[in-house]
């Protein structure tokens, strides 16, 4: 007989389903996302389930009042309530605090931040996970800004937009312009917000990060590059704004530079 | 020391170094005299030109290569409905 097959070898090796061993948690913060929520999680159980991986999801609802959270419950019956875990919270609080909660119950390794709302397409998570495995990296991050990996990865396909217009992109590309001037964070897209962290990196890179908003992704990572943490880029597309058109107002764009100055004098 | 106190450190020093030269305190090495006058009065203006042109060919460059990724919203379109059924028939409500 097969003498790592044998019962004691497998009690020593322990016995796992899967080839990785590692455990992925996405967390995924909901607001008002009663349509979007289970499509996300089927592509996300799908994915995981296509790479065969371990994996759990635990969306931290904002007490949203269109019943993000009976289909949440509804999900959890379907795929297991180990597998999906709601941690909902009693109002709108925000982004940030939203991960702090929910670090709370990653039983994971690694943690994957994404947005909800199709956005962020799970399809580029292994990619996510292949370059973290190359190059043992603290953080892999999206950029929808590059055609290659950075370090390069052959199943890379180029990054993309969908849905924004010639002044978006231009808006676009003048606020990452000014964000790699000022503060020369070392990756191509500082506003991305589809990550892979290891979970003690997050834990900490979050315990010392202090704005609100989108502001917030881009302090944590310039906040990872301060505490020389290493960070891979894959290109992703950015389908936004699925329903709808999607704009950026010019209060929008001074709080952005008010942001970027804030880092460039606090970090 | 945050960005910004490293950058006004480094910003003084060559600042420092720059009017000591343009007063003829320091020398500049290899150059003669009478080229580093002519030079250097020019080269504040001639590094914000610089700056100028580079960040303008950036943000046209970015412009240019931003991909655009129509194949990518009809992939997911198609997987909304896809997840729908599916969805629908373990019993979860999708309407």
């Amino acid at each position: 007989m097969n003498p790592f097959a044998s019962s004691a070898a497998l009690d020593m090796q322990g016995q796992f389903s899967t080839q990785d061993t590692h455990m992925y948690s996405v967390i995924l913060p909901t607001y008002n996302e009663r349509k979007n929520l289970s499509i996300i999680v089927w592509l996300l159980a799908k994915m995981f389930s296509d790479n065969q991986l371990s994996w759990e999801i635990i969306i931290v609802d904002d007490a949203s009042p269109d019943g993000t959270q009976e289909i949440a419950k509804q999900l959890a019956a379907t795929y297991g309530e180990d597998k999906i875990i709601l941690k909902p919270r009693a109002g709108k609080l925000g982004l940030g605090t939203a991960y702090i909660h929910g670090l709370n119950f990653v039983r994971g390794d690694f943690v994957i931040i994404m947005d909800a709302d199709f956005s962020h397409h799970p399809k580029f998570i292994p990619q996510f996970i292949q370059q973290q495995k190359a190059h043992n990296f603290d953080i892999v991050t999206g950029t929808r800004y590059r055609s290659s990996a950075t370090p390069s990865l052959a199943t890379a396909k180029p990054g993309g937009v969908h849905g924004w217009d010639l002044k978006r992109k231009l808006v676009s590309r003048g606020a990452n312009f000014l964000a790699a001037t000022v503060l020369n964070p070392g990756v191509s897209d500082l506003t991305g917000s589809f990550r892979l962290y290891k979970r003690s990196v997050l834990q900490h890179i979050i315990s010392v990060t202090q704005s609100k908003g989108y502001v917030f992704q881009m302090e944590m990572m310039v906040r990872a590059k301060a505490l020389g943490y290493t960070v891979g880029e894959v290109p992703i597309t950015f389908v936004d704004r699925l329903y709808g058109e999607s704009k950026l107002g010019a209060d929008e764009i001074v709080s952005y530079a008010k942001g970027v100055w804030g880092l460039f004098v606090g970090v | 020391m945050t960005r910004a106190q490293r950058v006004a450190v480094i910003s003084t020093i060559f600042a420092s170094l720059y009017f000591l030269a343009i007063f003829e305190i320091l020398q500049v090495p290899f150059i003669e005299g009478k080229v580093v006058q002519e030079i250097l009065p020019a080269l504040p203006w001639w590094l914000l030109v610089s700056f100028g042109s580079y960040s303008l060919w950036s943000l046209g460059w970015g412009l240019f290569t931003f991909r655009d990724c129509p194949e990518a919203y009809e992939e997911l379109l198609n997987e909304i409905s896809q997840a729908k059924n599916d969805l629908r028939n373990r019993g979860v409500n999708v309407d």
